[in-house]
């Protein structure tokens, strides 16, 4: 209780609403009733919305408090321009999707197959320019020495066994895009439930320590959400139940957390940014559907990749860069070029064309970052509620049964009239996830990836610890937190802090990000572009990235606070790893967002490192329309 | 010996002459009976149609026929669908080719319907051969091209603009045969073509040169400030010394839509693009313009292209034009319009 | 005012920004991997609609529908987004949209289910829809709905519609050299194709998204579906026309020399 005390103590929603909230205007906003209200079409949310609409239809006892007569009225908020936009790919076990779906059956869903073959390969370096430690240079240099006898080939060897809590048996290979488009299809085909994408929620509505709803973002602002012409307040959707499934950077999640704060000794440190490529695979590969390549070893030690192909001669490529790996000039675009050329998926990928580009951040704190899951009239669930699992590197399916678990603690309330208050919904959700596999599986993970904090071959250690002893014995390494090494520490012997000033001078003079000019000394070839796999980032962003954003009216959902905290800045890694370089360098040399460049991975809002006293980023990540408009991703 | 009859249809312009455009489509019509052994019919509806006939009087067409009178000066549907039908029928044509006009694309099916035949527009080519006629047009705004051929007769074809070269022979007094239309419709009057604003600059089929403005030129520039003022100066002042034809990028005329203080000189007349024009200029020389793909497609016609782009990585930079200049398009076409003014 | 009964004809096509390729099949060319690519209402069309429901509002007793032969698994996607920005009834017709497919069929079938509609008065009809797709591209289809439902007043390329208090209407419509030709009609029943119109793209009206829904979504579930095969048409080919170009990139010219360059090049 008296941690119920302190929170209803606190003025709700102040934090972050001071960056994010909508303007204050004599308009009269509109207001409407529902039932329940929910924050974002993901996986979490689509299951959330199914096993809901599905229990709907099976008890047509239950009806709407919002609107009396009618059945309970359920809408779901979409930032993203289409229900198959801003997602990605996964090869996923599957359990709870199957488990929705007893009869699912991949050939129903465009790019979707059964697993096939499954592979963990270790990927040497084939160009002498990776960060290796002496450990792992010895590793590369035993292995070459050993070849035949490591079954070594094309700079890379295939672990002959794969560890049963990373193996995906039984499972499929998906376009999220395409998967989502498939159960929007489904729900709206019923239509006990309605989703609306492009229409992004600018803010919980929280009132005395309680959630009331959302309000949907303002339109017709200027970029700095100022009314404009035509100016449209946003609409407020009170709902006695508000479902919160907005991702890893949600711009609701993030102002619940302010206003609530985090769960005793829970915080989200770990993450990882994701960029991937669909490709069309060329002529002559014949590559069985269903194959799955996982890498690790290239093109740093710290980097993880994936491979895999979907029907029709279709392939995902890959990497994760984590947040581990502490590089301030890290480019994940430059990463995923070299990662592509490694012999061992180039002759795969060479002549192949792009298809669709995308990125995304990913939480990667697992149960350490869950915040709190039930507040009085909302609950949080998919990968903003801590589901994804990093041992088993899986999150879709988790993030998805985690809906399923919230749905059926709803469809129980609903049956027994009872409200959704915090003690509820602890009792009909929280407890059911808490006994769950999920929690399970989660309380496993915990340390899985803390190893990785110390180094490459720790964190493989810490994974086998956590995997094979079920999570009981574990390194003992915490994650940091939010910090980025200096340019010096992470290329000690490889760039004296002489050589590094030169490089910030030419760059500063050219106003131009470090990390091109960083990777060229330190080895990394030119990337021959060839304007089908090979090209920058610009070019990326036309042809595979599919980017749009409105040309006006809504307010820019990436914004800087404070100019001068962004002048002292020595990193900048916002403007470094900025996925579609949206975040570039102005002419004052100070930090501009062009929302037209921008895919929403949410990579900056971890990487701003300029935090005030209240923990609060100087960068802030809110509510935005548009992104990239690929369905394939 | 063929069993198609062609049928050349066009109307004169307001000063009874036949545009270029509608001389490119003679030649093809031209083209296509010669190839097919057809036999070639001249049909022209307008106020009066007497200039036009002998401007076209040496095509070597069988017969001349036209439909004429004062309630043909002007576009209307309900008249000159009636026209089109009644050239056709007595012509007894099988194959009817026209200019993409506006007046023509505006009844073509209309016409097509009622002569129980079908209609293909936009063509970029029509050829004959030993089997018969295909028609290549365009689909998904120049995204893809495919042949069509039709069984159906009469089949209305409309030619885009350099489908072939203008018809260019000297003229000969022809006279035509007067077809005579039933009484249409009166619904509609023409009240007259209002022009755009003066100074305003549009896209004019008729320039050599396509100038385009890109989103660019209402940045912020080097000193941190945008300049819309002189950017649009500089753009219209270049525009009336070449005579040049002005387009502009979607995102430019979007943001001109909504009121703000931006370029006024342009609207959605002036876009290029998949939601905009495709124009045909021999020569387009893109300022300050990314090279996005939906863009670029309304350049697919613009023969030689150039461009100048502050970013070497900049869209047109990879395969879109022939030549990038990387500067700074304030600099160079305050040059360019000095160079003009001095000529 | 009279009130105005509005049929848009639209249907969806590919999000503009998605990449093209056409695939031969056995039943003719068709976009490859088209149920992969979202979809959207084909942008002259969606100006069409925005037109008629602002008109809508102007006079009591109007209506609106929308008369979509598409791909009912599409339009239902189009559906999530344009709900929120007019208000319509929709009259769905569960078959194939692709560019490819034939305008003359097309519109036979529009023209069947817009005679059948209920509640329509022919005396009050204003056909819309866009001056070409972004599709087709024709140009033709709303022409040959027209005239198989009598109307010979038709107007194509249009900007803007004026209404008067005696049920006529100024229209202009978009010609050569950047000029409007002015027209006045009468009154309904006519045809008019949209270019972009000068209204704009509506905001999200979530609560009219929601009304709408309620009417839509029984439409979405009731659509049967239509054959649409064309007698004697017959595709030579289709393909994306490859023009890469062997770009000369200039660096270090100074604005002067480019400007000379230039100038030469012009003349």
């Amino acid at each position: 209780m008296a941690e119920d005390d302190a929170i209803a103590e606190q003025t709700p929603g102040t934090a972050a609403a001071s960056a994010d909230e909508s303007v204050d205007v004599p308009f009269e906003r509109p207001t409407v009733d529902v039932d329940v209200a929910c924050v974002g079409f993901g996986p979490a949310t689509a299951g959330f919305l199914t096993t809901l609409s599905r229990g709907m239809a099976a008890d047509p006892e239950l009806a709407s408090a919002a609107m009396p007569g009618c059945p309970p009225q359920v809408v779901c908020y979409e930032r993203a321009d289409d229900v198959g936009f801003g997602v990605s790919g996964v090869v996923t076990r599957g359990r709870a999707i199957r488990a929705s779906f007893p009869d699912f059956d991949p050939a129903q869903i465009p790019m979707a197959v059964p697993i096939r073959k499954e592979k963990l390969v270790y990927l040497l370096d084939p160009v002498g320019a990776s960060r290796r430690q002496l450990g792992l240079r010895a590793l590369d240099g035993l292995l070459r020495f050993v070849r035949p006898i490591a079954r070594m080939q094309q700079d890379a060897v295939e672990i002959p066994w794969i560890p049963k809590f990373l193996r995906k048996d039984e499972g499929f290979v998906l376009s999220l895009g395409q998967f989502n488009q498939w159960v929007a299809g489904q729900l709206l085909a019923v239509g006990n439930v309605q989703v609306w994408p492009a229409t992004p929620v600018g803010e919980p509505l929280v009132e005395n320590g309680r959630v009331r709803g959302v309000r949907l973002m303002d339109q017709g602002t200027d970029r700095e959400g100022r009314p404009g012409p035509g100016f449209t307040p946003g609409m407020d959707v009170r709902a006695a139940l508000t479902v919160v499934g907005d991702g890893p950077v949600g711009a609701v999640s993030q102002q619940l957390d302010a206003a609530f704060g985090m769960p005793q000794g829970h915080e989200r440190h770990a993450w990882a940014l994701g960029m991937k490529m669909v490709v069309d695979l060329p002529e002559g590969v014949d590559l069985e559907p269903g194959a799955v390549f996982h890498t690790i070893g290239y093109p740093e030690p710290e980097i993880f990749g994936f491979f895999y192909v979907h029907p029709a001669k279709v392939a995902s490529v890959g990497i994760f860069v984590p947040s581990s790996f502490d590089n301030p000039v890290r480019t994940v675009w430059r990463y995923l070029q070299h990662y592509m050329q490694h012999p061992y998926l180039w002759r795969y990928l060479h002549g192949g064309r792009l298809r669709s580009w995308g990125a995304k951040s990913l939480e990667e704190s697992g149960q350490r970052g869950e915040p709190r899951l039930a507040i009085d009239g909302c609950a949080r669930i998919g990968e903003g509620s801590g589901t994804t699992n990093v041992l088993t590197g899986s999150g879709v399916d988790e993030a998805w049964y985690s809906g399923v678990l919230l749905a059926q603690g709803v469809l129980e309330l609903w049956r027994a009239r009872r409200p959704f208050t915090r003690g509820n919904l602890d009792a009909a959700y929280v407890a059911r996830r808490r006994g769950s596999w999920l929690d399970s599986e989660a309380r496993v993970a915990v340390h899985a990836r803390d190893g990785f904090e110390r180094g490459f071959f720790r964190g493989l250690a810490g994974m086998a610890l956590a995997g094979l002893t079920r999570g009981r014995l574990h390194l003992g390494y915490a994650p940091r937190p939010r910090r980025v090494r200096s340019l010096e520490e992470v290329y000690r012997g490889k760039l004296s802090a002489r050589v590094i000033e030169a490089l910030r001078e030419d760059c500063r003079l050219r106003n131009r990000p470090l990390h091109d000019t960083v990777m060229r000394c330190c080895g990394w070839p030119e990337i021959p572009y060839d304007n089908q796999l090979l090209m920058t980032l610009q070019d990326a962003l036309l042809l595979g990235g599919k980017v749009h954003a409105p040309a006006e009216g809504c307010r820019d959902h990436v914004r800087f606070r404070d100019a001068q905290v962004c002048r002292a800045c020595e990193q900048r890694t916002c403007v470094e790893m900025c996925s579609g370089e949206a975040i570039h360098l102005g002419e004052d040399g100070l930090p501009e967002f062009d929302r037209e460049k921008c895919v929403h991975c949410g990579a900056c809002l971890w990487n701003c490192t300029e935090i005030d006293e209240e923990g609060q980023a100087n960068l802030v990540f809110g509510a935005g329309a548009g992104g990239l408009h690929s369905a394939e991703n | 010996m063929s069993t198609e009859t062609v049928l050349y249809l066009a109307h004169p312009e307001a000063d009874g002459a036949l545009s270029r455009h509608s001389l490119e489509a003679l030649a093809v019509a031209q083209s296509a009976a010669a190839t097919l052994g057809a036999t070639l019919v001249v049909g022209l509806f307008g106020a009066d149609v007497r200039a036009a006939a002998n401007a076209v009087g040496a095509c070597g067409a069988r017969r001349f026929l036209a439909v004429q009178g004062p309630e043909f000066a002007t576009p209307r549907y309900a008249t000159d669908t009636a026209a089109v039908e009644a050239l056709a029928r007595a012509a007894e044509a099988t194959v009817i080719v026209g200019a993409h006009t506006s007046r023509l694309a505006r009844v073509a099916a209309g016409a097509a319907l009622r002569l129980s035949g079908c209609v293909d527009t936009h063509a970029g080519s029509v050829t004959a051969g030993a089997d018969g006629l295909a028609v290549t047009r365009w689909f998904y705004k120049q995204r893809i091209e495919g042949d069509v051929r039709r069984s159906q007769r009469p089949w209305i074809v409309l030619v885009d603009p350099g489908a072939a070269e203008a018809y260019a022979k000297t003229a000969a007094n022809v006279a035509s045969e007067i077809v005579t239309v039933a009484a249409t419709n009166n619904r509609t009057q023409t009240v007259g073509l209002r022009e755009p604003g003066a100074g305003e600059q549009t896209i004019r089929p008729e320039a050599e040169l396509l100038f385009v403005a890109g989103a660019g030129w209402t940045r912020r520039q080097k000193d941190g400030q945008p300049h819309t003022e002189e950017a649009e100066r500089l753009i219209l002042d270049f525009v009336r010394a070449s005579r040049a034809s002005l387009g502009s990028t979607k995102s430019l005329t979007d943001i001109s839509g909504e009121g703000q203080a931006v370029l006024h000189c342009l609207s959605h007349l002036n876009q290029v693009g998949q939601t905009g024009s495709t124009p045909r200029h021999a020569k387009g020389l893109s300022t300050c313009c990314h090279g996005e793909e939906p863009h670029v497609v309304g350049w697919r016609f613009i023969r030689e292209r150039r461009a100048v782009n502050l970013d070497p990585n900049c869209g047109w930079a990879r395969g879109k034009a022939d030549v990038l200049y990387v500067a700074d398009a304030f600099a160079v076409m305050r040059e360019l319009n000095r160079l003009l003014a001095a000529q | 005012m009279n009130p105005l009964h509005i049929v848009v004809c639209g249907s969806v096509v590919p999000d503009p920004l998605q990449t093209l390729e056409p695939v031969t099949t056995a039943a003719g060319p068709e976009l490859k991997n088209e149920m992969l690519l979202p979809a959207v209402l084909d942008p002259w069309a969606a100006c069409s609609l925005y037109e008629a429901a602002h008109l809508a509002q102007l006079s009591s007793g109007s209506r609106v529908w929308l008369v979509c032969l598409g791909p009912k698994a599409k339009v239902q996607q189009a559906m999530m987004s344009l709900a929120q920005k007019a208000a319509f009834e929709l009259v769905l017709l569960d078959g194939p949209a692709h560019g490819f497919a034939d305008a003359h069929v097309t519109a036979e079938a529009l023209a069947a289910a817009i005679a059948g509609l209920a509640g329509l008065d022919r005396t009050h009809l204003l056909l819309f829809g866009g001056w070409e797709s972004a599709s087709r591209g024709q140009g033709v289809t709303l022409q040959m709905v027209g005239e198989r439902l009598g109307i010979t007043d038709q107007f194509q390329g249009v900007d803007r519609i004026a209404l008067g208090d005696d049920g006529s209407f100024e229209v202009i419509e978009r010609v050569e050299g950047g000029k409007h030709l002015v027209s006045r009609c009468d009154g309904p029943p006519a045809v008019l194709g949209w270019a972009t119109g000068e209204r704009g793209e509506p905001r999200n009206d979530p609560q009219m998204g929601m009304k709408n829904m309620r009417v839509l979504l029984p439409a979405l579930q009731k659509a049967a579906p239509v054959a649409v095969s064309a007698e004697g048409l017959k595709y030579e080919g289709v393909r994306v026309p490859t023009q890469q170009r062997q770009t000369r990139i200039v660096k270090d010219m100074s604005p002067e020399a480019i400007a000379q360059e230039l100038l030469a090049w012009m003349q």
